[in-house]
């Protein structure tokens, strides 16, 4: 188990099927192994908080969880990799930036959470729409990279907000600020992707 | 006084300038025939190939070109065999259209430097060519490849390099390459080392060797890590240079050896309702906090003259211009004579 931790954190993809596969063979359960490769998420969204690791890396972390987790899919059941629910989240209307959003992304599905992505230069209305499909979602994401669309992201809050549906918003991105995130009446800001999963996993924790 | 050029090379060379440069006023950008032969979508034109095959769209309500990644546009779709999909195209253009290129540049105003702008560059290349997600994994998962292809773009603009010092005898080189995000570069110092110092010293290299005055690279992103090495590449202007890296102090540290042109961040000037006095607070903000006349150069962070909003670029240089005539005492209308009228090119 020590072997799969330490394959995620360094992001050694070649290597961890063999590894998760020799973890289950010695008698860990599926989910014992699902766990313990998000402790090693854990520890890859703090040290990219605090500069130790680098874009790349956490990229390359979050890609060996994934196929990690390919081979625990048949075992863990429906919603076994996925305990904490849905996650909508898409870039804004005129943006077509999307290494932010897919970092979050997978940091997010590391987590626990089944994620929804919208892709990127999505409408307002097709957030809403995502959200009034997918009714047990309670967290949405919504990110920008570009000034000129903080005010695509203002109506995306406001859409979601019209709507009345009963959801958490969490806005991120380059030119967004705790301060313009609160002007617009989001209710989560964060500065990076590690840090959005840690906050998302709070509400999931605050709301069960 | 003197002229924008001569004032710019002073500030780079750690000389006598006599006021800050303002942003671009000492840079006129040419395009080569490389530029000519490569297409690239026009607003709301989709789907444009370039001459590398990558597919590039301009939605309407955007403000540029981006690379279309879905499945079936991804040039280079198995790292481990990148020689059966990407090929780098001919730069065997009529003489004409050098000799076209180069009358362009003689007519040039001799105020300012003659640019060739280069983009994109060797890491912005391989992630058009794969995806950013992409490329970024297969950085760290498939080194040999990644340092092959790297290495066979680098062949590629070192031919380019060739044909342009043969042809156009540019003073100045714009070249752009993206290296980080607002927080961090994407790849980390020792990584970056081994993949970008050699090519980059390469073709630096050849540039500086065959008549190229100075190299100006952007990067609107932090790269405080790595600018030893962006040093060492041979770059003398790093535009673009973000906030987060602490511009001050890496002009008090760097400052003698590499010029930082930028600590104006676009989110700070260019946005809707922005005012003539973010403008102001953000253009003398950035002047007093690095307070050195050489090693750096007030400028938007934006890869080129202009601004995603209209009217920001030409107002943030109005407030340099009177921040410059308040200090030094020439006129703006004395410093504009002594520059190329400002052209917005973005």
């Amino acid at each position: 188990m020590d072997n799969v931790k330490e394959l995620v954190v360094k992001g050694r993809l070649k290597k961890i099927e063999p590894a998760v596969q020799e973890a289950l063979d010695a008698g860990a359960s599926a989910q014992e192994v699902l766990d313990i490769m998000g402790v090693a998420m854990d520890e890859v969204g703090l040290k990219f908080q605090t500069n130790e690791i680098f874009i790349s890396e956490m990229l390359a972390a979050a890609k060996t969880m994934q196929r990690g987790v390919g081979v625990l899919k048949p075992l863990l059941g429906g919603g076994g990799a996925a305990k904490l629910g849905k996650f909508i989240m898409g870039t804004v209307a005129g943006d077509l930036h999307d290494i932010g959003k897919n970092l979050v992304e997978m940091m997010i599905e590391a987590s626990g959470f089944e994620v929804i992505d919208l892709g990127v230069d999505v409408p307002a209305e097709n957030f809403v729409q995502a959200l009034r499909d997918n009714p047990d979602c309670k967290i949405i994401g919504v990110s920008a990279l570009l000034t000129t669309t903080l005010d695509a992201m203002k109506e995306t809050v406001e859409a979601i907000k019209e709507s009345g549906i009963d959801v958490t918003i969490m806005v991120g991105g380059a030119p967004v600020t705790p301060a313009f995130a609160e002007e617009i009446g989001a209710d989560v800001y964060t500065p990076d992707a590690g840090s959005a999963a840690e906050k998302a996993k709070e509400i999931a924790a605050a709301l069960a | 006084m003197l002229t924008a050029k001569e004032n710019m090379r002073e500030c780079v060379r750690g000389g006598k300038p006599d006021r800050y440069v303002n942003q671009y006023e000492a840079i006129q950008f040419f395009f080569s025939p490389h530029s000519w032969h490569s297409p690239s979508p026009q607003k709301g034109q989709e789907n444009v190939v370039n001459a590398w095959g990558i597919t590039f769209s301009w939605p309407e309500g955007t403000p540029g070109g981006f690379p279309v990644h879905t499945p079936d546009k991804i040039v280079l779709k198995d790292i481990e065999n990148w020689r059966e999909y990407v090929h780098a195209p001919s730069l065997e253009f009529p003489e004409e259209e050098w000799a076209q290129c180069k009358k362009m540049m003689d007519e040039g105003d001799d105020r300012a430097f003659h640019a060739i702008f280069e983009a994109p560059g060797l890491f912005e290349m391989s992630h058009h060519l794969l995806s950013i997600d992409e490329a970024l994994l297969d950085y760290m998962v498939y080194p040999d490849e990644m340092e092959e292809l790297v290495e066979y773009i680098t062949d590629y603009e070192m031919r380019l390099a060739e044909v342009v010092c043969e042809y156009l005898h540019p003073d100045m080189i714009f070249h752009h390459d993206d290296w980080g995000s607002e927080l961090n570069t994407f790849l980390r110092t020792e990584t970056f080392e081994d993949y970008f110092l050699e090519p980059y010293k390469r073709i630096y290299g050849y540039y500086h060797d065959h008549g190229v005055e100075m190299i100006v690279h952007h990067s609107d992103s932090y790269c405080a890590n790595i600018v030893p090495q962006m040093i060492e590449m041979g770059i003398d202007v790093w535009q673009g240079p973000m906030k987060s890296n602490n511009v001050p102090e890496l002009v008090k540290q760097y400052g003698d050896k590499i010029t930082f042109m930028g600590d104006i961040d676009n989110k700070l000037v260019d946005f809707t309702g922005w005012t003539v006095e973010d403008c102001r607070k953000a253009a003398r903000g950035s002047i007093e906090s690095v307070n050195s006349l050489t090693g750096y150069i007030p400028c938007i962070t934006q890869g080129g003259p202009g601004s995603l909003f209209p009217g920001t670029y030409a107002q943030l240089s109005k407030e340099i211009a009177l921040y410059n005539q308040e200090k030094f005492g020439f006129s703006v209308e004395e410093q504009e004579a002594m520059a190329p009228p400002m052209v917005i090119m973005f």
